[in-house]
């Protein structure tokens, strides 16, 4: 690992030239998600019972693009970040989880 | 790092150009852990409690389709032009930061112009915090985040008036690094808030 970063940190200026590429991607990928769910909710295309698996789904895929691309968990030395959120989004199922299945109301 | 060096030439990723900014950037994602935990368990309540209205108006009722389109097409391009806003910083070029930020937070009034309005016409339909189980869960996760909407604008805006006086630094680029990641947060939760509270809640109901 050492040697590898050194070599190219040698060959390459130190921080990369970050374009507006990937942010765009990110912003038509999360647009083609979000129209994707609520078709899938206004016009019943997805058979019922699927539909809120399928609608979780696709939030987690936008979240990932937008955590990832915007939030620039891509980029290298976010490692605490990640274990951050994943570490948060763990609690988070755990309570959802519960709370579906054993609440008494 | 005590004094506040204003370096003549701005350093490439002038965020984490410094040891303190390296580290608000860091706590700021020990920050954003918690708030994922913090609205996991409005989320967690809200699932449990959506369907108990209290014979008041039900989820399916009461939500309109098109109004949440359009707030999520708002807040989805802010996130876009915030971080346009970091592109910018990365260029040093502090006039088009100042300018991609404006739009974020006049997207981001508009939003929150949406969601007020939403909430006093639910109101008058007799949807109400103290109405039922649903409307408390409701009002306070949906509520909880236009909370945060209204943080992040005051947020930024005081970080553009500052940056009139002070410019970019190495001091003022962390701040608008963390406040962008910020205000991407408050995204990422709409996305689950969409999803959860308004689409979920308007299966099975006709949508208008």
């Amino acid at each position: 690992m050492g040697a590898h970063t050194h070599n190219e940190e040698v060959r390459k200026p130190k921080v990369k030239k970050e374009s507006a590429k990937n942010h765009i991607v990110a912003f038509i990928a999360s647009l083609v998600l979000t129209a994707l769910a609520f078709v899938a909710v206004a016009y019943e295309v997805v058979p019922s019972g699927f539909t809120v698996p399928f609608i979780v789904g696709l939030a987690f895929v936008q979240a990932l693009f937008q955590l990832f691309f915007w939030m620039h968990m891509d980029q290298k030395g976010h490692e605490f970040a990640r274990i951050s959120i994943f570490a948060g989004l763990f609690f988070v199922l755990a309570a959802v989880i519960v709370f579906v299945f054993w609440v008494w109301v | 790092m005590a004094t506040h060096h204003v370096h003549a030439v701005l350093p490439d990723e002038p965020e984490k150009a410094t040891l303190e900014g390296k580290n608000k950037i860091l706590g700021f994602w020990l920050f954003l852990g918690g708030e994922t935990v913090l609205f996991g368990s409005l989320f967690a309540t809200f699932i449990a409690l959506r369907d108990q209205t209290n014979g008041g108006p039900s989820s399916q009722q009461l939500f309109d389709m098109p109004l949440v389109a359009i707030a999520t097409l708002l807040l989805l391009t802010s996130s876009l032009t915030s971080v346009f806003a970091v592109l910018a910083m990365h260029k040093k070029n502090l006039k088009q930061v100042q300018a991609w930020l404006t739009v974020t937070v006049l997207l981001g009034l508009g939003f929150l112009g949406l969601e007020i309005y939403e909430f006093m016409h639910y109101y008058h339909e007799g949807h109400k915090i103290s109405s039922s189980a649903f409307g408390s869960a409701f009002y306070t996760l949906v509520g909880f985040h236009g909370g945060h909407v209204l943080f992040g604008i005051l947020w930024i805006v005081t970080l553009q008036l500052a940056a009139v006086k002070k410019g970019l630094t190495v001091v003022t680029a962390p701040k608008f690094y963390v406040a962008s990641l910020y205000w991407h947060f408050i995204d990422v939760v709409w996305v689950f808030i969409f999803t959860v509270v308004y689409l979920m809640g308007m299966i099975g109901g006709k949508v208008g």
